[in-house]
């Protein structure tokens, strides 16, 4: 057991404090929104180029380059943190998307799709659900028929988040009816403006419309919009939903937030109070657990070893954690637990309540906790699958 | 970075699993839980030959003189295989607190014979009081009371507690077994009836009370463990159970209200391994946060046994309820780890007391 990074390291961390030295004074606040105003992409371009965002991609796609090194990025994290400073805009395009066009785009939508993604200056939405198929994503209807040099997309989409901010959309699309259910999928990409296209704000529990319905009438798309080959969706489709699970429940995430819930406690005057702290020592057991189980993951990568059954659990684990932690934070408010953002008397601008209520989704999306469970079972401890699932593998 | 256990570590550990596996099965356990003393004094010496019992006794005194995380290792195959010893109590608070002394006949007379599985120390951690040189008082919740050649007692509270090695033969003192749920690890009631302690009894700690927290939140540490240990072990016989055992014409592990329970179980679990190893490591490299983590992780660990032995114990449906059925070896093992120094709720708040 060694938790330190070697000199090497701290050398690196030095270069980190002496950029955030250099640029706080133009950083945004540590929550920014999706498509951002012009100072989140001008923080945006310059943590590109500082290689502090995207820092893996390559240089020829408008990234930093750098070599995939975990221990940087956990230095980054820390000391950005640390500083109270945005690491920048963290959206479906960036965390899921250019990851999976690097390991199955060609070289030309590489060039053209990968700079402005990372920049900020494209936002993608992820066209995955259907009305008829969730968990079961894989019997999905909407279809794409090449017609000549195009793909003509019929069909409807839904939960399909940030569709209206969106410029395009990666989306899973049926190509070859009559292939067996995972092997008749495509992955395409669609222009939002393109005609055809209708876009139906969803509202979500939380008041916001967050996601959205998207219909498809004869939807035209280059050919060249297709990542893989015909048929390959699924695969591909699979590697994005890796990305994502990577991204929701991730511990550091859970620790700030448990953090901010102690200083709730502690400012609404429950922290001594003996109900209050054995549930916050209960959440507190939990968050270090899946601190330092994130830690053991992280060593696995370092030393290259295959992920075990264990790293399956962080997404079920961390985004329900995410929820117990906001739920201990309303209750602390008492009745002022209850207001909405812009409220008199409502704390954090209603942060802890939106979160309260968000959480709850990130339970159900990218895979919901019961689906989870059966990859547990599944892949973890060698289950065997239900007779029906057997004949269609969920998310 | 490196977080996990090192290869020796790994390397002991399915070593330890192999030979429990084999000289320690569940036959052999039910044996000397159902004997009226629960103890099997030739287990102990073969825990001894093991490196077991001297894990945390320094190597000048014959042990291997290793830290907590080798110590956690131990216990936690301790738990799994539901062996009769009482290891938090024998070989860590004792030890430790002999280890802690400045007394060296004392440490010369007992730490060789518990790194050799030759003698078992119980210890007691409050109740008696020192006057005139005579201990009067008793302790109830004594590891081992009836079997123990001696008894390290914790005499008083505070900076003034004195720490005396008391023979289980002295004049004046007597034991009354208690019997717990878990028949695996024995306790008693010891009683002090002007037991003669005097300068040779005296283990002359230096920061007596600092050095005793320390050594309580070792075996707090190691209680954890074995509750992990228990848990897991629960978890794949349960599993097993679940691919063979058929209803409605196929094996009920294909039922997903099954597989649910197990995949509950092993999410619970896994992190807790890895908080395990962080608070030990955390109390072996003295840091800031060992006390906090020590107190959270036994709490966590024994709430998180508690539930999981109590669900295996279901997947097996009315067979988990049988007397003859293992699960009861590792949700009364899981029962009794939960209450001993410190129940879940208690250890919360002196983790919330230990917050900075
Ligand atoms: C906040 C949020 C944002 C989202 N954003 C997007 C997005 O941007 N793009 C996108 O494509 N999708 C998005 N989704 C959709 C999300 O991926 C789906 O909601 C999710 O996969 C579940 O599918 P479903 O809603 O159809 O539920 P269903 O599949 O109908 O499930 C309903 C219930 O049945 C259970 N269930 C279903 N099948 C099984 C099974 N085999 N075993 C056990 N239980 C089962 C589920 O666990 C659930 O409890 C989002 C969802 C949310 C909540």
């Amino acid at each position: 057991m060694d938790l330190s990074y070697g000199p090497e390291y701290e050398e690196f961390r030095r270069e980190v404090r002496a950029f955030l030295d250099a640029h706080k004074s133009v950083a945004p606040p540590a929550a920014i929104g999706l498509e951002g105003s012009p100072q989140v992409r001008d923080w945006q371009k310059r943590l590109v180029d500082g290689g502090y965002a995207s820092r893996t991609v390559p240089r020829q796609y408008g990234g930093f380059g750098a070599k995939p090194d975990l221990l940087q990025n956990i230095i980054i994290d820390e000391e950005f943190r640390r500083a109270g400073v945005s690491r920048g805009m963290a959206n479906q395009g960036i965390s899921m998307f250019v990851p999976t066009l690097l390991q199955y785009g060609n070289e030309d939508q590489k060039l053209r799709y990968i700079g402005p993604t990372i920049r900020g200056e494209m936002i993608w939405c992820q066209g995955y659900s259907e009305p008829g198929s969730g968990s079961d994503l894989a019997s999905l209807k909407t279809s794409a028929v090449l017609d000549g040099d195009e793909f003509v997309i019929n069909g409807q989409k839904i939960w399909t988040s940030t569709a209206r901010e969106a410029q395009m959309m990666f989306a899973l699309v049926r190509t070859e009816p009559d292939a067996p259910k995972h092997e008749g999928i495509s992955y395409l990409l669609v222009d939002m403006k393109a005609p055809g296209l209708t876009i139906r704000p969803l509202v979500m529990m939380t008041g916001h419309a967050g996601f959205n319905e998207v219909f498809f009438d004869n939807v035209r798309v280059p050919r060249e919009n297709l990542i893989g080959r015909r048929g390959q969706g699924w695969e591909v489709g699979k590697a994005t939903l890796i990305h994502e699970r990577n991204m929701l429940g991730a511990a550091d995430q859970t620790e700030n937030s448990y953090i901010r819930c102690v200083d709730v406690l502690r400012d609404f005057g429950v922290l001594d109070n003996a109900v209050y702290r054995d549930r916050l020592m209960k959440i507190a057991a939990r968050t270090y657990a899946m601190k330092f189980h994130s830690m053991r993951m992280l060593t696995d990568r370092l030393k290259k070893r295959p992920p075990d059954a264990a790293a399956l659990i962080m997404k079920l684990n961390g985004c329900q954690l995410n929820h117990d932690i906001a739920k201990l934070a309303i209750d602390a408010m008492a009745e002022t637990g209850t207001l909405k953002r812009g409220s008199r008397h409502v704390r954090a601008d209603g942060a802890w309540q939106n979160e309260y209520m968000f959480q709850l989704g990130l339970i159900i999306g990218g895979g919901t906790a019961q689906i989870q469970k059966n990859i547990i079972s599944e892949i973890g401890l060698g289950m065997p699958r239900e007779p029906k699932a057997a004949r269609g593998a969920s998310r | 970075m490196d977080f996990g256990l090192s290869d020796d570590q790994t390397l002991f550990q399915s070593s330890l699993r192999g030979f429990l596996g084999e000289k320690v099965p569940t036959g052999r356990v039910r044996t000397i839980m159902e004997s009226a003393s629960g103890h099997d004094a030739s287990l102990v010496q073969q825990l001894g030959e093991q490196g077991v019992t001297g894990i945390l006794v320094p190597a000048e005194y014959g042990g291997t003189g290793l830290s907590l995380l080798d110590a956690a290792v131990a216990a936690e195959e301790l738990g799994r295989a539901a062996v009769p010893y009482s290891f938090h109590a024998a070989a860590v608070l004792a030890p430790l607190l002999l280890a802690a002394s400045s007394n060296e006949a004392r440490k010369s007379e007992w730490l060789p014979r518990i790194a050799e599985g030759r003698a078992t120390l119980g210890a007691i951690v409050a109740g008696p009081e020192v006057r005139d040189g005579r201990l009067s008082g008793s302790a109830s919740f004594v590891p081992d009371a009836a079997v123990a050649s001696a008894f390290v007692v914790r005499c008083g509270s505070g900076p003034s507690a004195q720490f005396h090695v008391v023979p289980r033969t002295a004049s004046g003192l007597r034991v009354e077994a208690l019997s717990t749920i878990d028949d695996t690890r024995r306790v008693g009631e010891v009683f002090f009836d002007g037991v003669a302690v005097d300068a040779g009894t005296n283990l002359e700690i230096a920061d007596a009370s600092a050095g005793f927290e320390r050594a309580l939140d070792a075996a707090r540490i190691v209680l954890a463990a074995d509750s992990l240990g228990a848990a897991e072990r629960s978890l794949d016989e349960a599993v097993k159970y679940a691919l063979t055992r058929e209803q409605f014409g196929r094996v009920i592990g294909s039922f997903q209200a099954v597989k649910h329970m197990c995949a509950e179980v092993f999410a619970e679990i896994e992190p807790l391994r890895s908080l395990l190893w962080y608070a030990a490591f955390a109390w072996d490299e003295r840091r800031d946060d060992a006390p906090m983590m020590a107190a959270l992780l036994k709490s966590h660990a024994c709430e998180a046994a508690t539930e999981a032995t109590t669900t295996c114990v279901q997947v097996y449906g009315g067979m988990g309820f049988t007397y003859e059925c293992d699960m009861q070896l590792w949700f009364k093992r899981a029962g009794y780890n939960r209450q001993m120094l410190g129940s879940p709720a208690a250890l919360r708040e002196l983790a919330a007391a230990r917050m900075s």
